[in-house]
C-alpha cells in the first residue's frame, strides 16, 4: 500500500492559515479508532520527517539539536507532542467524544488547542493563534447577550458578569469539568504548559496599577473584564495552571469556529457558556442607593421619590422590623425590611433600583442571529439611557 | 460611585445546556494466572470492545494486575474515583458494574430525603408576616 | 411519558438480534452493514440515500461496525431540540443516526390529539402576563407524585427509570400548575400539555448508602440484618416554559367561551 503523506495534512491543517476539514481529510481521520492507551509504535512515527523543518524557518542551532536527540526518545524530539500522536491517544478521542465535538474537528487540532504558548513557543504547532480568535469570538457572544437581555446594566456590573461567564477563572472551572488535566511536561494528550515557578510574582500583577475610577476611560483604555491590560507577557518564566486550561477553552471555541464554522460555534457557546448560572442581581454593589435613585426619578421624570413604612413591629424592643417602601407618586418602586428605618430605606432604594436595571424585554434576539438562515428582518432593540451619573 | 460591581463566576449545571458524562475513564485489571480473573478475562474479549464502542467518551484502560483480584475502577470529572472487585463474577455481572461505574457521578453516596434540589430563588418569594392581612391574636 | 422507551427498546431489539461477532473488515462491510441496517427497517433505501440525509456529515463520521474514528453524535442538534431525536443510541453494531435508521413501529410515537387545544376566552386574556414574568415553576407530576420544578434544578426520582441512559432527554407532558412569583395556571385536574414545555435531562443513576436494618426475634438471640441498597435516576431540569398565545394560535389552538371547569389563572392576592 502507498506510504501515505500524513506530514503533508496534518501540517496544513495545523498551518496558521487552518481550513476547514474537507470530505478527503475526513476518510483519512477515519484511519483506526484507538482506545488503548498503549504506547504507540514509535518506528513508524519516528521514520517520518520532521514537519516543521518544511514548515517553517527555524533557528539552526534548534534544528540540530533536535536532530541529535531524534533518535534517543521520540517524544523528547519536539516540544510538543508529535501530530501524528493525536491520533493514536485515547484521551484525545475520549475527550473529542465528551464534548460531542463535531466530526469536522479533526484530532489533530484538538490536540493542539492543548499546547499552551509556554510549552511550544513555536506558532505553528501551539494554540496561540486559535486562543486569540476563540476569545474574540467569546467576549462577542457574551457581551451582545449581555447587552441585548439586559440593556439597562451599568457598565460596571457589564464588566464583572463578562468576568463571570468568560473570564478565565470560569474557563478554568469549565476544563476541570470537561475532565481535562494538566501536564507540566509535554508528553501526555494534556493541557500543555510550562507551571510558573511556585512563589513567583504572576505576570500581569506586579505591574497592576491603581484600578481606574472613571468608567468612561475603562471603556477606552481597559480590557473586556475592566481591567487594566497587561503588557506582552513573557512566557518563557511560565503560566499558572488557570490561564493554560483557560485558554485551551478559548482555543477550543476557535478550533470549533475554524473547522465547524460559525452555527456550531454558537451552539457551543450556548450550551457550554450561557447554560451556566449566574445571579446578576447579586453582582450590585451601592454606596448611596437612595441619592442614585433620587436622581434616576429626576432624569426619567417620574415624581420625586418617597419612603413610606408599611409596616412595622417592635420598635421599642431589641429587634425591630421596619417593612418601608419607596413610592413615586402612587407607584410602589421598591420594598425592603430592616432593623432600622435607614436600613429599611437603602435596602428598599437598592430593590427599586435593581427593577430598574434588571429590566428584561421578552423575546431577546441578538444581532449574530441575523446570520442564520432564513432569519426574520431585524428589529431594533431596546438600547438605554444608560445608568445615572452622580 | 454610583454603583460597584462585584466578582463572581458562573455555577455548573451540567445537562442544561451540555451534557457531560462524569465517568472519564475506566481501568480494568485483569490477572492472566489467577481463576477469579476467568470471568473478567473472558469479559474482555467478549464485551469490553462493543462497551467501547458504545461509550467513545470514555477513555478505557486494560492493564494486568498480576496475582491479585480482577478489579474496574472508574476515574470521574470531580477529581474521585470509585474500585469494584469483580472477582469470580461472569461476564454479565461485570458488564452490570460496568454500566453502574458508567451511570455513576463520581460523589459521595448520600441519602437525602428530597427529590428536588434547587440553587434558584423561590419563584412565588418566602413568606412574610409583616404583609397581608393582619389578624388578631 | 417515555417517548425515549420505545427507542431504548429498539436497541435492545437490536443486541438481541444481531450477533456480536461481525468480523470487522474495511469498506465492503459498511455497505453490507448500510444495508442490512435498512432491511431491518423495513424501510427500502440504499446506503446512498441514508448518507445524503445529512450532507453536513461525510460518509465516515457515522460510526459503524468497523472500528472507525472517534464516535461523535451529532449531539450539537439533538439535547437541546426534539427529545424524540436521540443523540446516542447504543446498539451492538449499529447506532441509529436518523430517523429513517429507526424502523417505524419502533419509533416513539408523538402524541396524537383528537381535537384541537381548546382555551378559554379568560385564559388567553391572562396568559400574557403569565408569560411575561419570568422565572416559572411548574409542578409535574410523575407516576401520580407532584414535583415542583423550576430551571435548572436536579432532580432525584424516588426510582429506578428504565429503558434511560445518561443523556437522554424526556419531556413532562403532565403538570397540575403553572406559576410565575404572581400568577399560577392551575389544572383541571392537569394542565393540557400543549400549553407548556418542559424537558428535564437523565445525568445518571445514583445510590444511596447502604442501609443495615436489624430485626430480632423475643427470646432469641439470632439477629437478622436486612439490607438495603436503592438506586434512582438523577435528572436536571433543562427548561420550563410556558408557550405564548401567539404561539398557541399558530398551533391551532380554539379559542371558546369560558366553561365551568376550564384551567384558570390565578392572581396572587
Amino acid at each position: 500500500m502507498k506510504r501515505l503523506q500524513l506530514h503533508r495534512w496534518s501540517s496544513s491543517v495545523l498551518s496558521p492559515r487552518a481550513r476547514t476539514g474537507s470530505r478527503v481529510q475526513q476518510h483519512l481521520h477515519s484511519g483506526v479508532r484507538h482506545q488503548s492507551t498503549a504506547s504507540p509504535l514509535q518506528s513508524e512515527a519516528s521514520s517520518q520527517e520532521e514537519p516543521f523543518l518544511e514548515e517553517a524557518p527555524v533557528d539552526e542551532g534548534l534544528a540540530r539539536h533536535i536532530r541529535s536527540i531524534r533518535f534517543k526518545r521520540p517524544e523528547i524530539q519536539y516540544p510538543s507532542p508529535p501530530v501524528e500522536a493525536a491520533r493514536s491517544s485515547a484521551k484525545l478521542a475520549a475527550l473529542h467524544a465528551r464534548l460531542y465535538l463535531p466530526s469536522r474537528l479533526p484530532l489533530e487540532t484538538l490536540a493542539r488547542t492543548l499546547v499552551d504558548a509556554s510549552a511550544d513557543p513555536n506558532p505553528h504547532f501551539n494554540n496561540e493563534s486559535l486562543v486569540t480568535l476563540g476569545h474574540d469570538l467569546l467576549t462577542y457572544y457574551t457581551s451582545e447577550h449581555l447587552l441585548c437581555t439586559y440593556p439597562r446594566l451599568p457598565l460596571a456590573v457589564i464588566f464583572s458578569s463578562m468576568y463571570a461567564y468568560a473570564g478565565p477563572k470560569s474557563l478554568a472551572a469549565m476544563a476541570k469539568e470537561w475532565g481535562v488535566e494538566a501536564a507540566t511536561l509535554p508528553g501526555g494528550r494534556l493541557t500543555q504548559f510550562r507551571r510558573i515557578d511556585p512563589g513567583a510574582e504572576v505576570p500581569g500583577s506586579a505591574e497592576k496599577r491603581e484600578p481606574r475610577q472613571q468608567m468612561g476611560r475603562k471603556i477606552f483604555y481597559d480590557n473586556e473584564y475592566g481591567d487594566a491590560p497587561s503588557g506582552p507577557v513573557d512566557r518563557n518564566a511560565g503560566v499558572s495552571a488557570e490561564q493554560a486550561s483557560s485558554d485551551f477553552v478559548r482555543a477550543v471555541m476557535g478550533a470549533i469556529y475554524l473547522h465547524a464554522g460559525r452555527p456550531a460555534a454558537k451552539r457551543f457557546f450556548e450550551q457550554h457558556f450561557l447554560s451556566r448560572q449566574l445571579n446578576i442581581s447579586s453582582l450590585f454593589s451601592f454606596s448611596q442607593p437612595a441619592r442614585d435613585l433620587n436622581r434616576l426619578c429626576a432624569r426619567e421624570n417620574f415624581e420625586q421619590p418617597v419612603a413610606k413604612i408599611i409596616s412595622e413591629t417592635g420598635r421599642r424592643s431589641r429587634s425591630p422590623v421596619f417593612v418601608i417602601g419607596i413610592f413615586s407618586g402612587q407607584d410602589k418602586l421598591g420594598e425592603g425590611a430592616g432593623s432600622s428605618l435607614f436600613e429599611g430605606r437603602e435596602r428598599a432604594a437598592v430593590a427599586a433600583l435593581k427593577g430598574w436595571y434588571l429590566y428584561s424585554p421578552l423575546s431577546v434576539r441578538v444581532p449574530s442571529s441575523m446570520e442564520e438562515e432564513g432569519a426574520a428582518p431585524w428589529k431594533p432593540v431596546h438600547v438605554d439611557l444608560g445608568e445615572v451619573i452622580v | 460611585m454610583p454603583v460597584q460591581a462585584l466578582r463572581t463566576v458562573t455555577a455548573a449545571r451540567n445537562g442544561v445546556g451540555a451534557f457531560i458524562l462524569q465517568c472519564k475513564r475506566l481501568d480494568f485489571h485483569y490477572c492472566d494466572w489467577a481463576g477469579s480473573s476467568r470471568g473478567m478475562n473472558e469479559f474482555l474479549r467478549q464485551n469490553l470492545p462493543a462497551f467501547a464502542r458504545e461509550h467513545p467518551q470514555i477513555e478505557i484502560r486494560v492493564a494486568p494486575r498480576p496475582r491479585k483480584h480482577p478489579i474496574i475502577r472508574g476515574h470521574f470529572v470531580n477529581g474521585k474515583d470509585k474500585t469494584i472487585c469483580v472477582r469470580n463474577l461472569e461476564p454479565s455481572d461485570i458488564l452490570k458494574q460496568t454500566l453502574l461505574l458508567k451511570d455513576a457521578s463520581g460523589e459521595k453516596l448520600k441519602r437525602t430525603k428530597k427529590p428536588v434540589t434547587s440553587t434558584n430563588d423561590s419563584v412565588r418569594g418566602i413568606w412574610s408576616p409583616y404583609h397581608g392581612d393582619l389578624r388578631g391574636v | 411519558m417515555f417517548s425515549r422507551s420505545a427507542l431504548r427498546s429498539l436497541a435492545q431489539d437490536l443486541r438481541l438480534t444481531t450477533p456480536s461477532a461481525i468480523p470487522s473488515a474495511p469498506l465492503p462491510q459498511r455497505v453490507f452493514l448500510h444495508q442490512a441496517a435498512s432491511l431491518r427497517n423495513a424501510q427500502p433505501q440504499s446506503s446512498t440515500q441514508s448518507s445524503s440525509l445529512n450532507p453536513d456529515t461525510p460518509l465516515s463520521a457515522t460510526p459503524q461496525a468497523q472500528d472507525t474514528q472517534p464516535e461523535i453524535q451529532q449531539g450539537f442538534k439533538a439535547p437541546s431540540g426534539n427529545p424524540t431525536t436521540t443523540p446516542n443510541t447504543p446498539a451492538d453494531t449499529f447506532i441509529p443516526q436518523t430517523r429513517n435508521h429507526i424502523p417505524i413501529e419502533k419509533q416513539p410515537v408523538p402524541p396524537t390529539f383528537d381535537s384541537p387545544l381548546k382555551v378559554t376566552q379568560s385564559l388567553m386574556s391572562r396568559l400574557p402576563h403569565l408569560v411575561g414574568q419570568t422565572p416559572h415553576y411548574i409542578v409535574a407530576e410523575l407516576h401520580a407524585r407532584p414535583y415542583l420544578l423550576t430551571e435548572g434544578d436536579h432532580l432525584r426520582l424516588p426510582f429506578l427509570m428504565p429503558k434511560v441512559k445518561p443523556g437522554d432527554v424526556l419531556r413532562f407532558n403532565r403538570a397540575t400548575a403553572l406559576g410565575s412569583r404572581d400568577f399560577t395556571l392551575k389544572g383541571t385536574p392537569h394542565v393540557d400539555e400543549r400549553l407548556f414545555e418542559c424537558r428535564v435531562r437523565v445525568t445518571g443513576v445514583e445510590s444511596e448508602p447502604l442501609r443495615i436494618k436489624e430485626k430480632t426475634k423475643r427470646r432469641q438471640r439470632h439477629v437478622k440484618k436486612a439490607l438495603s441498597k436503592h438506586r434512582y435516576t438523577v435528572m436536571r431540569v433543562m427548561d420550563v416554559k410556558v408557550k405564548t398565545p401567539d404561539e398557541l394560535l399558530q398551533e391551532g389552538t380554539q379559542v371558546v367561551e369560558d366553561a365551568e371547569d376550564s384551567p384558570e389563572i390565578e392572581t396572587r392576592a
